[in-house]
């Protein structure tokens, strides 16, 4: 077994497990944060997408052993009990989404991008989700959302 | 040396089957708080239809789509549907739920009108409340009709109905006949950009102009039309099953299956042309399956455009579009086809 202490989204947590698990596996079995989706478990299609240390990542890559004492969000840590993260809600507010199921690990990979990049050109931002496959939306209203929730995060608009 | 062309595509769909009962129901129940609740069997699957079917029932009784309680595909509790295919959930289910709310607006107009001096077909229903026609200060607020039609009158206001777009058999003798309600129309233009070299294809830009009936909710239509045209590209230039010789897919992963991500999707430029279907509710047709259909026929033609070669098979891989360009004869005669 593999002891494991991290932080998830602000609170540490530890867990021991079979060292071949995932962090995926790590986050949606022993902590039930379900919000990461396992969609190939093989790093093609970035439903499972978290920021470790700053950056997004495909949790189903990263095994739980290497993630011991780092600092790891997930998309349950984006929201409060009063409100949703500004991108939850452009989301929300531009219908970006349908099915939903590649939803947290789109908006973790924007989260990622407008973290290092307040002000991104759609280039940037096609760039930054290019890893996360949508087989719904066609991605033009994801675009428009990230470029939205970049101008509040900016203070340059308000929130909806 | 990149060559870029442009190509249209056009085509019509069917929404609504005739050939076979393709049935939808629902129940609307207006309740004492002027909220009402809508019982479907149909099921959402990202698309927007409960926000679509919502709104139907809201427009029918003159309430706020917030106002609606949306209770679906409880195979427990709600009706059968026929199922969220076919493009046919806002033709089909929404007809249901408009007959079914009018059924319990009916109510609430009998409740009603004794109370306002008047006659029900005198009344409407709007903004909350039933009013007079042409005297919208003589009105009453609907949650008030409603609770008076469960507690006074003794006639809840709740309707049930179906809708089954008319089956009609086909002429055995000619095959002929009407196998669909009714049709959408669109085209769809792509601009492309294709490398000569090496036959890769890109495509840059996407303009697609869609006839749905009446859009009921055109974010969620321009939604469906940006997610079909993705599918589309796909079907145009990347996307392929590959079987060996013992019928075993060699391409069940998302590495080699590949499917466009954004970096592939083009510039979109989306038109809903408005109509009004008589047959629809409050005139709608449908928008799902159409919305991929046009895509790769106007890509294979912009590809044509811009390099003079005719693909008869997708989808255009880079492969297939080299062989196309350097084979001798571009006629339109002259198909391309896979090796072996
Ligand atoms: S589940 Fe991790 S990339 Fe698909
Ligand atoms: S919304 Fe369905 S996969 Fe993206």
């Amino acid at each position: 077994m593999t002891d494991v202490t991290l932080t998830i989204n602000g609170e540490e947590r530890s867990a021991s497990v079979p060292p071949e698990t995932s962090l995926l596996r790590l986050l949606r079995d022993e902590f039930f944060l379900t919000g990461s989706k396992l969609g190939c478990d093989v790093g093609d299609c970035g439903a499972c997408t978290v920021i470790v240390d700053g950056l997004p990542v495909n949790a189903c890559l990263m095994l739980a052993g290497q993630v011991d004492g780092r600092d790891v969000v997930t998309i349950e840590g984006l929201a409060t009990l009063e409100d949703l993260h500004p991108i939850q809600k452009a989301f929300e507010e531009f219908a970006s989404l349908q099915c939903g199921f590649c939803g947290p690990g789109v908006i973790i990979s924007a989260k990622g991008l407008l973290d290092r990049n307040p002000d991104p050109t759609k280039e940037e931002i096609k760039d930054a989700l290019s890893g996360n496959l949508c087989r719904c939306t066609g991605y033009t209203k994801m675009i428009e959302a990230v470029q939205d929730a970049a101008r509040i995060l900016r203070g340059e608009k308000e929130a909806a | 040396m990149k060559k870029r062309g442009k190509g249209m595509g056009c085509m019509w769909y069917p929404i609504g089957f005739t050939v076979m009962a393709n049935p939808s129901a629902a129940t609307v129940k207006v309740n004492e708080d002027g909220t009402a609740t809508l019982i479907t069997g149909t099921v959402e699957t990202g698309q927007g239809s409960l926000t679509v079917l919502g709104q139907i029932a809201a427009e029918e009784l003159g309430i706020s789509t917030d106002d609606v309680h949306v209770v679906s595909a409880d195979t427990d509790a709600t009706p059968m549907d026929t199922g969220a295919i076919a493009s046919r959930t806002t033709y089909v289910t929404g007809n249901a739920i408009q007959l079914a709310a009018e059924k319990a607006k009916n109510i609430l107009f009998d409740v009603a009108a004794p109370m306002l001096g008047v006659r029900p077909d005198q009344l409407e229903a709007k903004d909350r409340r039933i009013q007079v026609k042409g005297f919208p200060q003589s009105c009453l607020p609907i949650g008030e009709v409603a609770a008076h039609a469960q507690n006074g009158a003794g006639t809840p206001a709740l309707g049930s109905a179906s809708y089954n777009p008319p089956t009609v058999a086909m002429d055995p003798e000619t095959g002929q006949g009407k196998p669909f309600s009714t049709y959408v129309y669109a085209t769809q233009i792509a601009e492309v950009e294709v490398d000569e070299e090496t036959g890769e294809v890109e495509v840059l830009r996407i303009a697609a102009a869609h006839d749905c009936g009446t859009a009921i909710n055109p974010m969620l239509v321009e939604g469906q039309i940006q997610g079909g045209i993705s599918m589309g590209v796909g079907m145009a230039i990347q996307e392929e099953m590959l079987f060996d010789d013992e019928g075993r897919q060699i391409n069940p992963n998302l590495t080699n299956y590949i499917m466009p991500t954004s970096l592939d999707m083009p510039d979109l430029e989306v038109d809903i042309v408005e109509n009004f279907d008589p047959t629809g509710p409050f005139g709608a047709k449908g928008v799902g399956e159409p919305t991929a259909v046009a895509t790769s026929a106007a890509i294979c033609n912009a590809i044509y455009d811009a390099v003079g070669a005719r693909i008869y098979n997708l989808p255009a891989t880079a492969e297939k579009v080299l062989a196309a360009i350097k084979s001798k004869d571009h006629s339109d005669r002259q198909k391309y086809l896979p090796a072996g």
